[in-house]
């Protein structure tokens, strides 16, 4: 009785994953024009698959053992079933038929409809099955994929990024450069701020310090402000220079509900 | 990062409005995951490492970790969003709304959202909602109110470029595994690369197959 109702449930969340990560993705081939919906990673290994519908089905049929090991194990389908498995299998399952990417992986209605059908299933297999995962395939994903993608986003995607900054214009090299630094920093990760250092690189390149451009980078600083509070920066950056965080910073911290040291 | 001339991204399933309904919907899923794991164990939208600090609420500790953790993801994300045209669902939805928000309900005693499906879902809903719609407002003060297609085209460029990277990068991962998965992973690319196909597919199912023949050790 457990089981149907898991799997009676996991139908229904794989379904709706699923249409909100197929339309999500295929939207990302359109930002910033249009607000997508995903991870600048699985934009990166979505391009990396170029429509090729094997590539894109082993690619996320590497992650797929990893996610089965880990919700057989402890419960949790990990980040990869939303980020990986589902929108590479989707656009796979479209591009069996359809080899143009415009009218298949870049296009957020047939993502959805995919995306939606494939998450019922995945989901449903991965929360029903406790069978036997085969290790050394499990062995591949943790020992292969997993540090490639790693490096994909740390340090390829910052530096591919940086580099399209720089070669963009002097304006667009050094908004990317300090921001894309700050971003490391805060975040943990370079590509946002680089993105934000073209954002407002080209915007005042093609219209000057309007309205919208100085709203945009009022927004940015508030980003990093409340970022870096959020993710604890302040008093870690007081530790590293030695100096005492002081007792009123750490009651704030406390008053959102972090701790710091 | 559109090829598409503009007429092609109109309509519904390219339209703002439509964009809170997609957060709905994935939002709506991912909160039902964590009713399905505060219910069952099984099937939350997350890491093991994040789903601990859930976990160690669930077993009488403080929820303080996980809701101060998933909330300032879900903060950083939803204004970072809008800015660079993606909003990251790994921090904003499966983080914050996964974990951050289930944390701060059962930190307060609210359990009903988290043991009732129709009413996770519910939750999840409104909850994706409300943040789809406040991305879509803070485009319209900054982005969308002006010309200028800030620099789309470089970064659709940088998309691409960086995905070529992947193939190599799981080439020379798969050496460092071991021996015969690394030649595996070589033949694979260098097949599919004859073949004018993705390196990094080849190379997959390559280190696949010879990993299955010859397993990595786990140390």
């Amino acid at each position: 009785m457990v089981t149907l109702l898991i799997i009676f449930k996991s139908l229904i969340i794989g379904a709706l994953v699923g249409f909100g990560v197929g339309a999500g993705a295929a939207r990302m081939f359109h930002a910033p024009n249009v607000q997508g919906m995903g991870a600048f990673r699985t934009f990166g290994e979505l391009n990396a698959c170029a429509g090729d519908p094997i590539s894109h089905f082993s690619f996320g049929l590497g992650f797929l053992f990893n996610s089965w090991a880990s919700v057989v194990g402890a419960g949790a389908l990990t980040q990869d079933v939303d980020h990986r498995i589902l929108p590479n299998w989707a656009a796979a399952a479209l591009l069996w038929k359809n080899k143009n990417v415009e009218e298949t992986l870049h296009n957020p209605k047939r993502m959805a409809i995919a995306g939606a059908i494939i998450g019922a299933v995945v989901v449903t297999i991965l929360n029903s099955t406790a069978a036997a995962i085969p290790v050394s395939m499990q062995m591949v994903a943790t020992k292969v994929l997993v540090p490639a993608a790693n490096w994909l986003i740390n340090p390829i995607m910052p530096i591919v990024f940086w580099m399209a900054a720089m070669d963009a214009g002097r304006r667009t090299g050094v908004w990317g450069t300090v921001l894309g630094g700050l971003s490391h920093l805060v975040m943990g990760n370079a590509v946002p701020g680089i993105v934000l250092g073209i954002l407002i690189g080209k915007g005042v390149d093609d219209s000057g310090w309007d309205r919208i451009t100085k709203t945009l980078v009022t927004a940015v600083v508030l980003l990093f402000v409340l970022s870096g509070f959020f993710r604890g920066f302040d008093a870690a950056f007081l530790h590293s220079i030695n100096v005492e965080v002081p007792q009123w910073l750490i009651d704030l911290h406390k008053m959102f509900g972090s701790a710091v040291k | 990062m559109s090829t598409l001339p503009l007429q092609q991204t109109r309509g519904f399933w390219f339209s703002e409005w439509a964009f809170p309904i997609f957060v709905a919907t994935l939002a709506s899923g991912i909160f039902a995951g964590t009713h399905l794991y505060y219910v069952y164990h099984i099937g939350a939208f997350n890491d093991i490492a994040i789903v601990a600090m859930l976990e160690a609420g669930i077993k009488g500790g403080s929820y303080g970790a996980a809701a101060a953790f998933g909330a300032s993801f879900l903060f950083a994300r939803v204004l970072e969003g809008p800015l660079v045209g993606i909003l990251d669902i790994g921090g904003s939805l499966q983080t914050g709304i996964g974990i951050g928000v289930p944390a701060l309900m059962l930190g307060a005693g609210i359990t009903a959202p988290l043991t009732s499906f129709p009413l996770a879902l519910l939750t999840g809903a409104v909850l994706g909602y409300a943040i789809g719609a406040v991305i879509i407002l803070i485009r319209k003060f900054t982005i969308n109110s002006s010309q200028s297609t800030f620099g789309a085209d470089i970064m659709m460029g940088a998309g691409n470029a960086a995905g070529r990277y992947l193939g190599p990068l799981i080439i020379i991962s798969a050496i460092m595994a071991s021996i015969p998965v690394g030649i595996g992973a070589t033949i694979g690319g260098g097949i599919f690369y004859h073949y004018k196909k993705p390196v990094a597919g080849g190379a997959i199912i390559g280190a696949m197959i010879l990993g299955a023949i010859f397993p990595i050790a786990a140390q």
